[in-house]
């Protein structure tokens, strides 16, 4: 589980007055100003973001030490990052993607199969995408009670119980 | 132009015959196929198809909100890796 989450990213400026332009990778975009400050990727830089306006790919921001345009310019390409604890916690069976990429998931068995690599939704319901061990190329695993009866965020695995040729793909 | 209705849904027949088989020997497996063009029907409900992308078999649970629908439509053929943020996803 990481503790720092990437939201978003500043994009450049907006306008002569100091305001940033910033391009939302949450969800629901606009929830980007409700994680509090945020940090820097190394974390040394902290900024308030206050939303002013929705414009072409994200948002007009206000951000806190930002004045001038040319401080906001040079602010280009800087990702966002929000501290986990600041998510909201969620009910049972449901997760964030940060939380799921990464956890090692093994068979019923205890065989470790790989590692989740990312976590899609293509309207069929979610599927998590596992980096298979001694293998190349990725397999695809439904997000199911019955497919991933054990999700054990503590311990940083998933137990899978593989359908017949779910895994033979990869 | 939208398909006669007098023809009903069009389900190409080894995607049938397939997923009859796997439904008699009642075994937990992936269907593969290949026919992307083909209309979810009810009896398709709970099974589990390996809908071909051109590349690989992507897993597709059938529930009931699918009927009607083309397999194709849950087997994209592009892959994007967006950030994940705070996206959530639903164990089912």
């Amino acid at each position: 589980m990481t503790d720092r989450i990437c939201v978003g990213a500043i994009t450049g400026s907006f306008g002569v007055k100091g305001e940033a332009r910033v391009k939302s990778f949450c969800a629901e975009p606009a929830a980007i100003g409700d994680y509090g400050p945020l940090t820097t990727k190394d974390g040394q830089t902290s900024y308030s973001l206050t939303i002013t306006r929705p414009v072409k790919g994200g948002f007009a921001v206000r951000l806190s030490g930002v004045k001038t345009k040319e401080q906001a310019d040079a602010l280009r390409g800087t990702t966002l990052h929000a501290p986990r604890e600041a998510l909201p916690a969620l009910p049972d069976d449901e997760f964030y993607h940060a939380d799921l990429i990464g956890l090692t998931a093994v068979e019923t068995g205890g065989e470790e199969l790989g590692q989740v690599h990312a976590v899609h939704n293509h309207g069929g319901g979610d599927l998590l995408e596992l980096r298979q061990k001694g293998r190349t190329g990725t397999a695809l695993v439904p997000f199911t009670q019955g497919i991933v009866p054990t999700v054990d965020l503590a311990s940083g695995r998933i137990v899978i119980d593989p359908p017949e040729g779910l895994l033979d793909d990869a | 132009m939208s398909r006669s209705v007098w023809k009903g849904p069009f389900v190409d027949a080894f995607v049938l015959k397939k997923a009859e088989k796997a439904r008699e020997s009642g075994r937990n497996e992936v269907i593969k196929i290949w026919s992307r063009r083909s209309t979810i029907l009810p009896q398709f409900v709970g099974l589990t198809f390996g809908v071909y992308n051109g590349k690989k078999h992507i897993p597709v649970n059938i529930t009931e909100d699918m009927i009607g629908q083309k397999f194709g439509e849950y087997s994209p053929t592009r892959t994007y890796y967006g950030h994940a943020a705070d996206k959530k996803a639903k164990r089912k």
